[in-house]
């Protein structure tokens, strides 16, 4: 990447920082950004380091911030998590709905036989060994 | 007194993170600037801080007191560290040596 690029991406990720964060430290970091690459770090990983940090700087709350925007980027966090939830949710229970419809077949007591030599209970046919291949209660 | 408090003080660098400390430990040998802080570090401890990493934790250290700025020379602003910052690296630095302490004898104990 030419020095001209990198310095552009450098600037683009420091706009990325609070206002009140680029007053302060916005010459400086785009200057020490030019010395670490000068030093043969990635500039990829410079601006990936500033944008960490700026999402850093944007997520703490301070005093002089209006809570409503930390207030907003976490309820967007959070509503995009919700809906990957409802999505795993809604898939679940159509999975489980198959699956006990399987067990169910698999656990007909007409479908199957008696283990020689096992003693049925009477009258409670969850008591009695079938020869299903599985260890569970029908 | 909680074993988070210390036994000379409140650690209140326990929970700051290795950055902060670093810096702090930096600043204690006098002023630095951004990058002059970075090459410090990574000569003192091998670790390279990143930019952003850096500017966080001066940010905090400054809210807490235990840093200040100096006036700019240039673009660029060199920090010291304050009496209650070089205080609070002296009991965090203490109680890491207890922890440490403790592991070494604990190892030659069990013979690992």
């Amino acid at each position: 990447m030419d020095a001209h690029r990198t310095a552009r991406l450098v600037e683009a990720v420091l706009r990325c920082y609070p206002a009140r964060w680029r007053r302060r430290h916005g010459e400086e970091a785009a200057e020490l950004a030019a010395l670490l690459i000068r030093d043969g770090i990635p500039a990829s990983s410079i601006a990936l380091s500033y944008l960490a940090g700026a999402a850093r700087e944007w997520l703490t709350p301070r005093p002089g911030r209006h809570l409503t925007v930390v207030a907003c980027a976490l309820l967007v966090a959070a509503c995009s998590l919700g809906v990957s939830a409802g999505l795993l949710a809604s898939a679940g229970p159509a999975r489980a709905s198959t699956s006990q419809a399987r067990g169910r077949a698999h656990c007909r007591p007409d479908l199957l036989e008696p283990v020689p030599g096992a003693t049925p209970a009477k009258g409670d046919p969850q008591l009695i060994i079938w020869e299903a291949g599985h260890d569970r209660s029908c | 007194m909680s074993r988070r408090d210390g036994r000379a003080g409140r650690d209140v660098l326990r929970r700051v993170g290795e950055a902060s400390v670093l810096i702090l430990i930096s600043l204690a040998g006098g002023p630095k600037h951004g990058y002059a802080l970075i090459q410090d570090i990574k000569e003192l401890a091998e670790i390279e801080l990143g930019p952003g990493t850096l500017y966080g934790a001066l940010d905090r250290l400054e809210r807490l007191g235990l840093i200040e700025s100096l006036p700019a020379e240039n673009r660029r602003h060199p920090y010291r560290i304050t009496a209650p910052g070089a205080a609070a690296l002296r009991v965090h630095l203490d109680s890491l040596e207890r922890v440490s302490a403790a592991g070494r004898l604990r190892l030659r104990l069990s013979g690992i």
